[in-house]
């Protein structure tokens, strides 16, 4: 079974992003804080990351950052999800390796559409 | 028992927040073909959108014809009969345009409607309604998985379908603005062109040479069309050069040639009111300025002179050299391009000569 780790400080977002991959029988790990994100990600090494980018403490491009430099799992995928629409942050968001970057408010179907894309259709 | 009954709602609490924000995602996407003004360009949106949210294989967008008696395919993607009209009270699509509210029409194969549509087994229609009538219908037909339409289906659909009213409907009156806009300089140069005889039809073919050398030069499409209504007023201020000296047999004098050369910055006062126009009237003014900046009349060089004023500078002397005058006989287009080539980075922007040849190159057939 694929595994998806998302980071969101708003548990709606988590729990219909939960809900759309379990109907494609992916299993999700949900965190509404991002300090502790790092060490669960190690630990779980999940198939794609989806994190937000705006969260209290660490923000997503922070844990980007950490995640990318870390070569046990830099090679995991991250898709950055944000309200903020503006071209210079997805240039931002893009350099620090984020495969996808997502601003919301986003179709859970397309959602669900990159995902199975990014960690393939098993 | 309690426990598992709580998760169940919560779970469809979170599936029905799912399409809540599916909606709103697309509400928040489709929001965005306002800014575009071309009809094409929101069908091809709308239908992507379609296909995209509501899972569909096949969408098209259907106009009402002017009388409002038929239907016809507009934009489509997918296993659609694109050439076939719908005259009015005919079938499901129609039964939609009269009910004003979307209709699903599932499993269609089993009911009356069979072989309405052949190719297609599910259909979903939702009328596209503006402020003032009825655009259209917007249609969606066999779905990804299964047959049947759901209620989520119908409500974004209706979403698109009334989003794409408001769009076509706006894009309609701004093409329509634009044409009563034309028109009426059209008038206007007529007029002007009436008064004298040896440079009737000038302003057209200005404007035409001037449009071929922009496209060339792969100018954005608004500034295009700017070009093109700079074009149109380029000698709108001859209307005050006195007729005498417009309609002369003989070589002009230099008195008479410095009362021609004053039409540029009278076309720009005459136009000063139209505060839309900053850039058209900044065009017009600045037409017989030359690129080294030695003969002008306001002496500007390179880029000091907009881009639209040395593209009309060339249009319009080839457009000169290739017409009859009082004084000369008309030169022929080859000696015309020659001249223009020689005058190129004095009089003519080297970049503005380049795309007129390339230009003139496409044209060979013609001339």
């Amino acid at each position: 079974m694929k595994k998806v780790i998302v980071i969101d400080d708003e548990p709606f977002i988590l729990m219909m992003i939960a809900d759309k991959l379990k109907t494609a029988k992916i299993d999700v790990i949900t965190l509404r804080e991002s300090k502790n994100a790092l060490e669960i990600i190690r630990n779980e090494k999940p198939n794609l990351v989806i994190l937000d980018w705006m969260m209290p403490e660490l923000s997503g491009i922070d844990l980007c950052n950490m995640i990318k430099n870390d070569p046990d799992i830099a090679a995991i995928p991250i898709f950055m999800l944000t309200a903020k629409g503006q071209d210079s942050d997805e240039q931002l968001g893009l350099q620090c390796g984020v495969e996808r970057y997502i601003t919301k408010p986003f179709s859970p179907k397309s959602l669900l559409d990159m995902v199975k894309e990014a960690i393939g259709n098993e | 028992m309690e426990t598992n009954n709580i998760e169940h709602d919560l779970s469809l609490a979170v599936h029905e927040l799912s399409v809540a924000y599916e909606e709103l995602s697309l509400l928040y996407r489709i929001s965005e073909i306002y800014a575009s003004l071309s009809v094409d360009e929101i069908c091809a949106r709308i239908i992507d959108e379609a296909i995209n949210t509501i899972s569909v294989q096949t969408a098209a967008v259907l106009f009402l014809d002017e009388k409002g008696e038929k239907l016809y395919t507009k934009a489509y993607r997918g296993a659609w009969e694109s050439k076939r009209e719908f005259p009015k009270d005919d079938g499901i699509l129609w039964k939609t345009i009269q009910a004003k509210k979307s209709c699903a029409f599932c499993k269609i194969k089993e009911t009356e409607y069979s072989g309405y549509i052949p190719m297609i087994s599910s259909l979903m229609v939702c009328p596209i309604l503006g402020k003032a009538k009825t655009v259209g219908a917007i249609a969606v037909a066999d779905k990804e998985f299964g047959e049947e339409f759901f209620s989520k289906d119908s409500k974004l659909l209706m979403a698109i379908a009334t989003q794409a009213g408001l769009a076509i409907e706006n894009a309609f009156l701004y093409s329509e603005l634009e044409t009563l806009l034309v028109g009426a300089i059209r008038c206007l140069v007529k007029a002007l062109e009436a008064t004298s005889y040896w440079t009737a039809g000038h302003t057209e073919r200005v404007t035409e040479y001037a449009m071929g050398i922009g496209q060339t030069m792969d100018l954005e499409s608004d500034l295009i069309e700017k070009l093109k209504i700079c074009s149109l007023l380029h000698d709108i201020g001859k209307i005050a050069t006195p007729k005498e000296i417009l309609n002369k047999d003989e070589k002009l004098s230099d008195e008479e040639w410095i009362e021609i050369k004053k039409h540029p910055i009278i076309g720009a006062e005459i136009l000063v009111e139209l505060k839309q126009f900053k850039d058209v009237i900044l065009g017009v003014k600045y037409h017989h300025e030359y690129w080294d900046g030695r003969s002008g009349i306001f002496g500007l060089k390179h880029d000091e002179i907009p881009i639209m004023a040395r593209i009309l500078s060339v249009a319009d002397t080839f457009d000169a050299l290739t017409s009859d005058r009082p004084y000369r006989r008309k030169h022929t287009k080859e000696e015309a391009v020659r001249e223009i080539m020689r005058c190129s980075g004095t009089q003519f922007d080297p970049a503005v000569v380049e795309a007129f040849l390339k230009w003139v190159n496409l044209q060979r057939r013609v001339f």
